[in-house]
């Protein structure tokens, strides 16, 4: 399985304190001099249980994303890539943890966003390459178990596969101490 | 790691294979022909112009920024794409696209808004937008992702074909046509059978510009507008000599919104449902045989009926109607009109179930609808600004499949109907809608805000309608259940520029875009319409009242409420009341709460709503003009926007004659302002004004709008060369539009030689625009 278009997302551990306007303003500010390709923000916080708000990258969307109800960074790579699935998987992770530890150093919130660096959630956004399904999860485990391994040490983490057929393909990532994002971003790096 | 082809990508490829024998084959060809031209592109045998029709011919749009810039708030910045290809002239292959999935009538089963939940979240940004035609739309989404789109959905029967582009664009209906107590009949099989018979017909390949048809059951609900479109067809019955009740169309063409609104002309009162669509046949054949179709803004039908006049239109059309050949589709499909007829999936319930829930019962008064056919109910699905999740629209899909027979429709109110909820389940709906956050009351009330994308995703965008619209969702939300009815059941309609797309004509409170100058500062404006109507089909329009600041536009909508509250007699209407009271002393009763408070006050009324820059453009390049000779010229365009409105006055007491000349008379105010950047000695003289503007800002193009041209421009030229002849009231109408129109493009002239036109395009296109997305 070559696996492409890795999402992951980080859970806010302060969730009732994030403000949808600042992250706009902050994800606004970003765009002239990040290094990255950004094109705009878009703000959906009017609907609910998706995007809250957008930063619209070419190769990367990050969001304050509500899907599930829960607020968390989602970091969506959108263009396929070469490589191993491993350094694929590890690549996506270490963009996410940078991009919460990013913002939570960002002078520009008044509610400083806080992440809770143990509960992550991998997704592969495509149907076609990831159905839903435990021959999938077959397939995926051994590789995202190495790069989480890395992250978290070998019995560090628990995964569950959330196996819903209408849904894309997803696992819950659980870490069982308390990393920090520091921690994880120092041992993937 | 390295990046990959989208085109050729495994996933692409899957779909390919997967979907092939799922694929209707002519629309399979499409797509295969698509993508090779993708392909083709991609190697350098496309030339840029040809491909951009061909890609908006299959719904893929262009979006905000994709000619490779975008202004930070300082200045405009390169958007490093990676290729440097095209997809269209001055529109960069990587950049961010619109899809817009053609949805006939608005229709929609469940697997379909599954399947396009599921596109939502693969390719765009997880959100499915309803559009103002029963459209959904898709944002953000990379032009080589759309083969393995377009796959999916022709897999459910969608196609996105002529969904964009010059060709007969989506075909709408009044989204309860079929279960409203007063329709003539259901027209869904009509206007199904109009979308079939004309998608990818070889007479409607060579238009000039859209063409977009929409069909009503009656003449006096709003939801088919057809007076606002190309061509409308209205259900009618009529008995004939033996007794027997024939079905037929009213037939009108050449209505549009747009920058100057036409009313659509009666071409029959009856056609028969056997000639509907060898009529509408004969129509596209002359339209696209006469239409214009070098310059743009002179390319829609209603230019060519107006010119022509009705009755010279009408026996071009009948005449081509009799040399057509027979087509036996013509008239094949009313055997299939059966097929239209829904069936429900629960028995009708007996009277709406008793709760103690008040909010369920106020939702009830808004949302639900009950049919022709006792025992059920069509409940609307608000969706604020027509933006739902992908979540959401899977749950609605699950409560699709629970309560109803695939019988979900989209409306031009960006909403969604479930038609066929039996009276028994209409509670259970309710909550499960509740536990979605789709059981929001208030359809088709003043919070049920339409807007354009606006400055948001749109490229010629001026100002934040969603930003606007959704200030005035949440404030009037909070009072919306303490409102008296009357207020309650206005509309309000925003567009982010005078393209109309959000429908502010046809609505009570309307706004358009426009930037305005204020002590030396860009301020982003909207232009308010008032009167609107959207009942009797969209049947008259409102008329624009004057440019408010956009952060000071909540204010005045309060004000306006309460002055229509304590103003209006019992019983009122709201276009009545703006007639009986007077824009003049509307304008002024609001006067305290539109003013703009000056940059050192208060900053905030230089930001748009739904932007975080502030519009700082003061003593920005000065370009040509000095400051002293500025003055003058504003001082001149001030006096045209007082001309202007003393003209509307006129027009709406009547006077048309007048009201004509004041048009005129402003135009040549803001044309000689202009001239005095110059020559502050330009006389009054109309000829002299004329030669001289023409002189230095038409024959150099400087007052050419970057997107509209010399559009505007010529407003005045033929305002000018047609000055003294008498105009009746549709004729004087237009004319006070296009006075307007050519104020607000001398406004935009103005700041754009104020700021420095030398930076080039880019520089003037953001000297245009308000906000952080200019
Ligand atoms: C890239 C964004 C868009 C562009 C460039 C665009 C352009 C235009 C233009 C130029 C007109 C005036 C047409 C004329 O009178 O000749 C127009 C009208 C209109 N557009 Fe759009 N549009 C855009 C997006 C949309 C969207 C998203 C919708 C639906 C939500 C929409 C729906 C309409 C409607 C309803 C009208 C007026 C009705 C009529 O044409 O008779 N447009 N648009
Ligand atoms: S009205 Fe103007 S801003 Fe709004 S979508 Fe249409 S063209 Fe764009």
């Amino acid at each position: 399985m070559d696996l492409q278009y890795l999402n992951w997302k980080v859970y806010l551990d302060n969730p009732a304190e994030a403000e949808p306007d600042e992250w706009f303003k902050v994800w606004n500010d970003w765009i002239p001099d990040a290094p990255e390709i950004f094109i705009d923000v878009a703000d959906y916080k009017h609907v609910q249980d998706g995007p809250v708000i957008l930063l619209v990258g070419h190769y990367v969307n990050y969001s304050l994303d509500a899907g599930g109800r829960e607020l968390g960074l989602l970091y969506d790579y959108k263009h396929p890539l070469e490589g191993s699935n491993e350094d694929k998987i590890k690549s996506g992770l270490l963009g996410t943890l940078r991009v919460a530890k990013r913002l939570e150093d960002e002078a520009g919130f008044k509610h400083k966003p806080k992440f809770n660096a143990g509960s992550l959630r991998f997704i592969v956004n495509s149907r076609a390459i990831a159905p839903n399904s435990a021959e999938t999860l077959e397939a995926v485990k051994p590789e995202l178990a190495k790069v989480l391994s890395k992250a978290f040490g070998a019995d560090g983490f628990t995964l569950e596969h959330l196996s819903d057929p209408r849904q894309r393909f997803t696992v819950q990532v659980t870490a069982k101490g308390n990393p920090s994002l520091a921690d994880l971003i120092q041992r993937l790096a | 790691m390295k990046d990959l082809d989208l085109v050729s990508s495994h996933a692409a490829a899957h779909w390919k294979t997967a979907l092939s024998d799922r694929l209707d084959p002519k629309w399979r060809e499409d797509i295969d022909k698509f993508e090779l031209d993708i392909l083709l592109k991609k190697k350098g045998k496309v030339e840029d112009r040809v491909f951009a029709e061909t890609r908006l011919r299959m719904g893929a749009y262009g979006q905000r920024y994709d000619n490779g810039h975008r202004h930070d708030g300082n200045e405009s910045r390169v958007i490093p794409f990676p290729t440097d290809l095209n997809k269209g002239p001055e529109t960069k292959w990587d950049a961010p696209g619109m899809e817009r999935i053609k949805l006939p009538w608005g229709g929609m089963s469940a697997e379909q808004l599954e399947v396009m939940a599921q596109l939502a979240e693969e390719y765009s940004d997880g959100i499915l937008h309803v559009t103002t035609r029963q459209d959904i739309q898709l944002h953000y989404i990379h032009i080589e992702n759309c083969p393995s789109m377009f796959r999916r959905l022709a897999a459910v029967n969608i196609t996105t074909r002529e969904a964009c582009g010059n060709s007969v664009r989506n075909v709408t209906a009044c989204p309860i046509a079929g279960v409203c107590r007063e329709e003539a009949f259901d027209v869904t099989g009509y206007a199904n059978a109009v979308f079939k018979y004309l998608l990818g017909h070889p007479d409607v390949q060579d238009f000039g510009r859209k063409f977009k048809i929409a069909l009503s059951g009656c003449k006096h609900n709003p939801c088919g507008l057809t007076n606002i479109h190309d061509l409308g067809l209205t259900a009618v019955v009529r008995t004939q000599a033996d007794g027997t009740v024939k079905r037929g169309f009213e037939y009108v063409v050449g209505g549009g919104l747009g920058a100057v609104t036409y009313d659509a002309k009666l071409f029959s009162d009856y056609v028969p449902e056997e000639e509907v669509l060898a009529l509408t046949q004969a129509t596209c054949r002359v339209y696209a045989r006469l239409g214009e179709k070098k310059k743009r803004h002179r390319a829609r039908i209603k230019f060519l009926v107006a010119d022509m006049g009705i009755d010279k239109f009408r026996e071009e059309v009948l005449a081509e109607r009799a040399k057509l050949p027979n087509d036996p589709r013509w008239t094949e499909f009313l055997a299939t009109l059966p097929k239209f007829e829904e069936k429900p999936l629960r028995p009708a319930g007996k009277g709406i179930p008793k709760t103690n829930d008040a909010a369920f019962d106020f939702w009830c008064l808004t949302n639900v609808y009950p049919q022709k056919q006792d025992g059920f109910l069509t409940v609307t699905v608000t969706l604020p600004m027509g933006d739902i999740t992908c979540n959401q629209a899977r749950a609605l899909v699950d409560i699709s499949r629970k309560y109803l027979k695939d019988t979900m429709r989209t409306t031009v109110e960006q909403n969604i109907v479930l038609r066929w909820v039996s009276e028994a389940d209409l509670y259970n709906v309710y909550n499960d809608l509740k536990a979605i956050d789709l059981a929001q009351p208030g359809a088709a009330s003043i919070v049920d805000i339409t807007a354009c994308p606006g400055t948001d995703t749109c490229k010629l965008g001026v100002s934040s309608s969603r930003g606007l619209a959704a200030e005035l969702r949440t404030r009037l939300a909070t009072k919306f259940v303490q409102m008296d009815e009357a207020v309650r059941n206005l509309r309000i309609k925003v567009s982010g520029c005078f393209n109309s797309c959000g429908q502010q004509h046809i609505a009570d409170i309307g706004f358009f875009g426009i930037s305005r100058n204020v002590a030396g500062y860009i301020v982003p404006h909207f232009q308010m319409v008032l009167g609107g109507e959207f009942i009797n089909n969209g049947g008259r329009y409102g008329l624009a009242t004057g440019g408010i600041a956009s952060k000071a536009i909540p204010g005045v909508v309060d004000k306006l409420l309460d002055l229509y509250m304590t103003g209006k007699t019992k019983g009122e209407g709201f276009r009545h009341w703006v007639e009986r009271t007077g824009k003049a002393a509307i304008m002024q009763a609001v006067a305290d709460v539109a003013a703009v408070p000056a940059y050192d006050k208060d900053k905030s009324y230089y930001t748009d709503w739904g932007s975080v820059r502030e519009y700082n453009v003061k003593d920005k390049g000065m370009g040509e003009c000095a400051g002293e000779v500025v003055s003058l010229t504003e001082f001149g365009l001030k006096a045209a926007d007082r001309e202007v409105f003393e003209a509307q006055i006129k027009f709406d007491a009547g006077d048309w004659k007048s009201a004509s000349k004041l048009a005129y008379q402003a135009m040549l105010f803001a044309a000689q302002g202009l001239v005095k950047m110059y020559n502050i000695d330009i006389s009054d003289d109309a000829d002299k004004v004329m030669a001289e503007w023409k002189e230095r800002f038409y024959d150099t193009q400087k007052f050419f709008d970057p997107f509209a041209g010399p559009r505007f421009a010529q407003f005045y030229i033929h305002a000018h060369d047609e000055r003294g002849a008498e105009l009746d009231k549709e004729k004087a109408s237009r004319l006070l539009q296009e006075s307007m129109l050519f104020i607000e493009a001398a406004h935009s002239c103005n700041l754009r030689l104020s700021m420095g036109a030398e930076k080039g395009k880019e520089g003037i296109l953001a000297a245009t625009k308000s906000g952080s997305k200019a």
